[in-house]
């Protein structure tokens, strides 16, 4: 396989960098809907769902970073052919590794187009009841557009910058909201059988989608790097915020109320009063910094795919942003296709489970592969496991 | 060339500096509503009928150099009816030269009548609304809910803002409970507890609060007197409820009045010593507050521990009295806005929660109050 003309030597990200990736693309859409979703089959207890749903991200996300490991400096899509096939046979290789990286590739792609239109609808509904839904995504659009124009270590930089402006928000309203909260809603702790822990938290599944653009970004760390730290740690951080903001939800709200709210969070935001009342109405500012959380999310991930495209056909940079222009005008109308609300939060659930069965599956199998034709050798490191 | 062009971009990026937004509107330019009152229509298909007070930004004094004068003149009062709210709210602005804009709606009032029906259907719209705030306050007025907001209060400009004030006072000293919309939401659809709201008197010129209404199943099936409403919160919300006027025993014109300063409630759920079997809900209240006054005319005590002692025991007799007849109450109207049904569910889900239907048991559920008076100081008298 030729090796594709970059020009500049590929970047290395720290390994905060990376942490600041993961949470920040994590953070998204979802932590608006996660105290609904999350309790709504198990009730009070809705608060193990973020648990729960985060186990298959960080057994994912470990098998991702030792695929990078044991690739060092490889995108998915380079090292597929590797995998599929042996260094002589690169056409073989290739043609096998075509329908992994296409099923990949397309489900963050719709993945994305989801998120846009959920974030869509959130702004119609709350903040800019005139503005069309159109207008917003393709604002939208053209952030993520602009980012992709860029090489990767901006995105690693713009993420690292947005950190703190996501994290620190959702965290202040989850811990400004308890002064409202009643702790007995927390109670029965548990009511539910087992088995419906793991059913509720299929639904906080689609909150924890997102870091398999590591499959990508994992290729441009330094060397000496903690990816799998990075991970966990990126997946873990999510975690909390997001069982803080079901705790609050919750206590705030009783579980019975927040089957009721299409939007718990922003509801939250809408009833915390801040001390001091600097601001009365805390939910357009809240929105005016979650856009960041969002842009975040579309833009790492619209970025994942470009860049996988352009891997794919062995492409510049010229190649990506032209077609950063241009996948975009089948994104926005995949966005468009769920014709109402309630369908949007079908579609979501769907992807969320997609997402789990795709994350935890095609790493897996890669693994699986590697060690039946006996490559699972990581380059001086210790033996991998699968 | 460079140059040339970085400067164009300069020019291009002032120009993001100098945009507006193209669909806003000034303040002027919208009817904002800050208060609603929903009365029964009486129509035939009219169910209801709406009242809104619209501020008048120009009258309002310091906006503009007039101000003062005849202080009910800054707010115009206009009255519709309609089928459901959102139709009454249609109607009215057919009526309106600017657009009616809900999102500073901090009353709104429901007269007892329609309380009584219920109000799930009202509160609908206002749930779907997202301009609408979880934080303002359903208020149930006694008789006609659009006379609140016809009152001329004088003391504030606009009779909204007067209202506003009265609650969020009461609220301050802990005498009024803050009940807003986002309470009742919560607790209508919790399914162990049932919602009060605040209950006004209103007549021409003022506005009286006379206790809380409570409810059942979005039904309002009963009221509860100012005493009673302090005896509830201080059981449920360990506020400290307004100031304690007791009648002495045996005396005429004789009080002593009892300020609390602050309230510990603990409710603990025990086997039931008395009718054998079940459970029984014990509310053990601590009190702690000075006495304010002590008119008894003649009878002084030997030494002020003596009298300490005493009135702790009177004061403790009066309260739970007072307690008991607010739960009777509550009991009578199948009402549980004590929040006894979610501490049930919460911490005996297994043992009693999952075998009874709470909206039936609560009827007979035995309650006892106990409280413990410290009295703390005497005021400024040392003499008792």
């Amino acid at each position: 396989m030729k090796r594709q003309d970059n020009g500049t030597p590929r970047y290395g990200f720290t390994t905060w960098q990376q942490t600041c990736l993961i949470t920040s693309t994590l953070i998204g859409v979802g932590v608006l809907t996660l105290p609904r979703t999350s309790s709504s089959r198990l009730l009070e207890a809705g608060w193990m769902a973020p648990l729960v749903g985060s186990l298959g991200a960080y057994i994912s996300i470990w098998m991702i970073a030792k695929l990078s490991r044991r690739f060092p400096g490889m995108t998915f899509v380079e090292y597929s052919p590797l995998v599929w096939a042996s260094k002589e046979s690169p056409k073989l290789g290739k043609l096998l590794s075509i329908p992994w990286i296409f099923v990949y590739l397309s489900f963050i792609y719709v993945a994305t187009g989801m998120v846009s239109r959920i974030f869509g609808e959130v702004v119609v509904t709350s903040v800019l009841l005139n503005t069309p839904l159109e207008v917003i995504m393709i604002t939208m659009f053209l952030l993520a557009f602009f980012l992709s124009l860029h090489d990767v270590d901006v995105v690693a930089r713009v993420n690292e910058i947005l950190f703190p402006l996501i994290i620190f928000p959702v965290l202040f309203i989850a811990i400004a909201s308890f002064q409202k909260a009643d702790w007995s809603y927390l109670f029965p702790l548990i009511r539910v059988s087992g088995k419906s822990i793991f059913e509720g938290a299929y639904e906080a599944v689609y909150s924890f989608s997102g870091f398999e653009i590591m499959l990508i970004f994992y290729a441009f760390t330094q060397h000496n790097s903690g990816k799998e730290k990075a991970g966990f740690v990126g997946i873990l951080m999510t975690m909390v915020v997001y069982t803080l903001i079901v705790v609050a939800g919750i206590t705030v709200f009783g579980y019975e109320e927040l089957q009721r709210l299409t939007w718990p969070t922003l509801e939250l935001v809408k009833t915390t009063q801040v001390p001091g009342l600097i601001l009365e109405r805390l939910e357009s500012a809240f929105l005016a910094v979650w856009v960041a959380a969002v842009f975040t999310t579309v833009a790492n991930a619209y970025y994942a795919v470009i860049y996988g495209l352009r891997q794919c056909f062995n492409k510049g940079m010229v190649f990506q942003r032209i077609a950063s222009a241009f996948l975009f005008i089948p994104l926005f109308f995949i966005a468009l296709i769920p014709q109402n609300i309630v369908e949007i939060f079908q579609i979501s659930s769907y992807i969320g489970i997609g997402n789990l069965v795709l994350n935890l599956g095609v790493p897996t199998i890669y693994w699986i592969v590697l060690f039946l034709r006996g490559k699972a050798g990581i380059p001086k490191e210790r033996k991998a496991d699968g | 060339m460079d140059k040339r062009w970085s400067y164009l971009c300069l020019l291009l990026l002032c120009l993001s500096f100098l945009a507006g937004c193209w669909d806003r509107r000034e303040l002027e330019e919208r009817a904002s509503v800050l208060a609603i009152a929903i009365d029964a229509g009486g129509e035939d298909e009219e169910r209801y009928r709406v009242t809104v007070q619209i501020p008048i930004p120009i009258k309002i004094a310091g906006s503009s150099g007039q101000g003062g004068g005849g202080n009910s003149n800054a707010v115009k009062v206009m009255s519709v009816t309609g089928r459901t709210i959102t139709d009454a709210t249609n109607n009215l602005q057919l009526r309106l030269n600017q657009r009616l804009f809900l999102g500073h709606t901090r009353v709104v009032a429901i007269s007892e009548e329609i309380a009584r029906e219920g109000i799930e259907d009202i509160l609908d719209g206002f749930r779907r609304e997202a301009l609408i705030r979880r934080l303002l306050w359903p208020i149930i007025v006694k008789g006609k809910a659009s006379s609140l907001l016809e009152i001329k209060p004088q003391l504030a400009q606009i009779p909204v803002v007067f209202i506003m004030d009265l609650v969020e006072n009461g609220r301050k000293m802990g005498t009024i409970p803050d009940k807003t919309l986002g309470d009742y939401l919560n607790e209508t659809s919790n399914k162990s507890m049932q919602p009060f709201l605040n209950y006004v008197e209103a007549t021409k010129r003022e506005v009286k609060w006379i206790g809380t209404a409570i409810f059942h199943d979005h039904k309002m099936v009963g009221s509860l007197t100012p005493i009673q409403t302090w005896s509830l919160m201080q059981l449920r919300n360990q506020k400290r409820g307004g100031d304690v006027i007791m009648p002495l025993a045996g005396q005429e014109d004789a009080y002593v009045t009892l300020r609390p300063r602050f309230v510990d409630t603990n409710l603990t759920i025990q086997p039931n010593k008395f009718k054998g079997g079940g459970l029984e809900a014990v509310f053990s209240c601590e009190v702690q507050g000075d006495i304010m006054e002590y008119v008894p005319g003649n009878i002084r005590f030997a030494s002020p521990e003596k009298f300490i002692e005493a009135m702790q025991k009177e004061l403790k007799q009066e309260m739970e009295k007072r307690a008991r007849q607010m739960i009777q109450k509550l009991q009578k109207h199948n009402s549980d806005v004590l929040k006894l049904g979610l501490h049930l569910r919460s911490y005996h889900f297994h043992d009693y929660w999952v075998h009874h239907d709470w909206n039936k048991a609560f009827k007979d559920f035995p309650i006892r109050v106990e409280y413990t008076i410290k009295l703390r100081r005497l005021g400024m008298e040392m003499e008792q």
